[in-house]
């Protein structure tokens, strides 16, 4: 990487565009510095969604972000599917294209979830080999995210982080920092969050993600349904001190409120941008857990909702 | 110490696992799951690391939850006026067998409910009698709601010229039967046996909705300014206009309309102009093409 983030720019703080949104932003244009789209809602799109999205992309930056690339599989990389994220990418000027550290399926069958892989020397070289393939088709530096996680394999021999250090170096690849999936599978899996953060090397930390999550008890999981809590915030600021700044994000997928209220979320970003960059501790969330209950889908999947006369 | 496993056993096992319809403890007994990796239930930490918190089965159990919770909310957004007939009960019963039977190959879960119809007609009880019954009604307004989904995301004609009603007027009578008419990338008809379209905009306006006896119904369903449109047809509409769709020229689909109404082409063709001339303002063609 010769340059920091390999050249890509700090967008600011951004919101990930959701359907239930589309006419609110359509008509009065919020002054949200840029938005993040799920790229597969898009890529075959010939309806609303596509003619909402080209509008936007003519507004704001437009980055891609898939669920459905499926880096860690055992099964052969889709090309088609990499050739027409190719293309949306191009089609709508995306500054950037990420997905996650994660494999979605095998034997062809996609579960459409973000499942975790063993973290070993075997699994990182098939991962850095298929990145330097997809990187290769796209002809951009790869963007990858660290998912929330829920379990861990007997056959791992590092830590998450050190994977994704020797992940992003060796594939010559980016990084999302999702301090939200640092704190959530930080909870799940036993490990030190702060960490986590601190050793990510931090000049490929091209985006970060916040997000809501749902306490569980003995677990958390990653619901994006509502606010950021407090101990991903402060995670959010020792990111901010460590990357110098990076394009940050909001995702809320499910009982998605009013978009300025969304847009409001990611904008308190700001005050921990600018807070003193102490030692204050991150904490770990001991107070009642908020609206704990029957957990919603974890990692919520926007969906296309049809519009008949 | 065990050989070390291959990346493709450990998620062809955790993949048999998480998707078993009767959960983690049933998924790891599978033949698919033991096929990959021998491990019984109480032995299942030598793939899976237990937190302090969790136990590996406990882990496991939060994505197999996910894996159906997710989908069968994208079925249920999918299909809400079936949703609504069956009740969320029966419809998630139906849709984890359907799941089963059908799991998403795709990198879209816009295609998720691709097969649904089929799956309640596969899946349909012995019929009682010959008439169309409660399961027909069920299968129509599956495939009804899935002609929708694809309509309003797939390809349109929002930024092309359409044809004008007018142009169908300037054409000699004598050029008719060569005619084209090219249809717009949306245009879909549909023949059902329950006139489940009424039912559709019943529900969804929240008025009070009760399936109806069974009436082949016949429908045109297209997109405008990327809202789904529906329209009713007859019998001979239907044939004709499908025809057209299927490629066929005006002498041809009115020889397709015409063998369903028993011959009587000639009847047809005096309405025909009418016709095109209506769906054609309602958007339905792009152009009309004559040989040269």
């Amino acid at each position: 990487m010769k340059s920091q983030r390999f050249g890509y720019p700090n967008l600011g703080l951004g919101v990930g565009l959701r359907t239930t949104h589309f006419s609110y932003i359509l008509q009065n244009q919020p002054a949200v510095d840029w938005f993040e789209i799920i790229s597969e809602n898009f890529m075959d799109s010939g309806g609303r969604p596509r003619y909402v999205l080209e509008q936007i992309a003519e507004r704001y930056p437009v980055v891609m972000h898939g669920v459905s690339l499926s880096i860690g599989s055992s099964d052969p990389l889709n090309l088609e599917y990499l050739h027409k994220l190719r293309s949306l990418a191009d089609h709508v000027r995306a500054r950037w294209v990420s997905d996650h550290l994660c494999w979605t399926g095998v034997c062809g069958l996609n579960a459409h979830d973000l499942l975790p892989i063993p973290l070993n020397e075997d699994t990182l070289k098939h991962v850095v080999r298929r990145i330097r393939t997809v990187q290769e088709i796209l002809e951009r530096p790869l963007v990858l995210e660290n998912p929330s996680s829920y379990v861990t394999f007997a056959d791992s021999t590092m830590s998450e982080w050190e994977f994704l250090t020797r992940m992003a170096e060796d594939a010559d690849c980016g990084l999302l920092l999702d301090v939200n999936n640092v704190y959530v599978s930080s909870v799940n899996h036993d490990f030190d969050p702060i960490e986590f953060v601190r050793s990510v090397p931090h000049r490929r930390v091209v985006q970060c993600h916040l997000a809501g999550h749902t306490p569980c008890g003995t677990h958390r999981i990653d619901t994006h349904d509502r606010e950021v809590i407090d101990p991903v915030w402060q995670l959010y600021r020792r990111a901010h001190q460590l990357t110098g700044g990076m394009a940050t994000l909001l995702e809320w997928d499910a009982n998605i409120p009013a978009f300025p209220v969304v847009h409001a979320e990611v904008l308190k970003a700001r005050h921990y941008m600018n807070a003193q960059l102490g030692a204050q501790p991150v904490v770990r969330h001991t107070g009642p857990e908020p609206r704990a209950g029957t957990p919603t889908v974890f990692h919520p999947l926007a969906h296309t909702v049809v519009q008949v006369a | 110490m065990s050989p070390p496993r291959e990346l493709s056993q450990v998620q062809r096992w955790m993949q048999a696992v998480i998707t078993h319809p009767g959960g983690v403890v049933p998924g790891i007994a599978s033949s698919q799951a033991r096929a990959q990796l021998d491990v019984s239930g109480d032995r299942v930490e030598m793939v899976i690391t237990r937190s302090r918190a969790q136990t590996a089965i406990e882990r496991l159990e939060i994505y197999a939850k996910a894996y159906y919770a997710r989908l069968l909310e994208c079925l249920r957004a999918e299909f809400p006026v079936l949703v609504h007939a069956m009740g969320a009960d029966l419809f998630d019963e139906f849709a984890v067998g359907y799941l089963e039977r059908y799991p998403s190959h795709s990198y879209t879960l816009n295609h998720l409910g691709a097969n649904f119809a089929q799956y309640l007609e596969e899946t349909r009880p012995e019929p009682r009698t010959s008439a169309p019954e409660w399961p027909e009604f069920l299968v129509d307004l599956a495939r009804l709601e899935w002609a929708f989904s694809e309509v309003f995301d797939g390809p349109g004609a929002e930024n092309e010229p359409l044809l004008d009603p007018a142009e169908l007027r300037a054409i000699p009578p004598e050029r008719w039967p060569d005619v084209r008419l090219k249809p717009v990338p949306c245009l879909r008809t549909l023949a059902l046996r329950f006139p489940v379209n009424r039912y559709y905009r019943a529900v969804r306006r929240k008025r009070a909705a009760r399936p109806a006896a069974p009436a082949e119904t016949f429908l045109a369903v297209t997109r405008r300014d990327y809202v789904v449109r529906h329209y009713e047809l007859t019998r001979s509409q239907h044939a004709l206009l499908s025809a057209v769709v299927s490629g066929a020229n005006v002498a041809e689909a009115i020889a397709a309309a015409a063998d369903l109404a028993g011959g009587r082409g000639g009847a047809l063709a005096r309405w025909i102009g009418e016709w095109f001339r209506r769906w054609a303002a309602q958007g339905f063609f792009l152009a009309a093409e004559l040989p040269t």
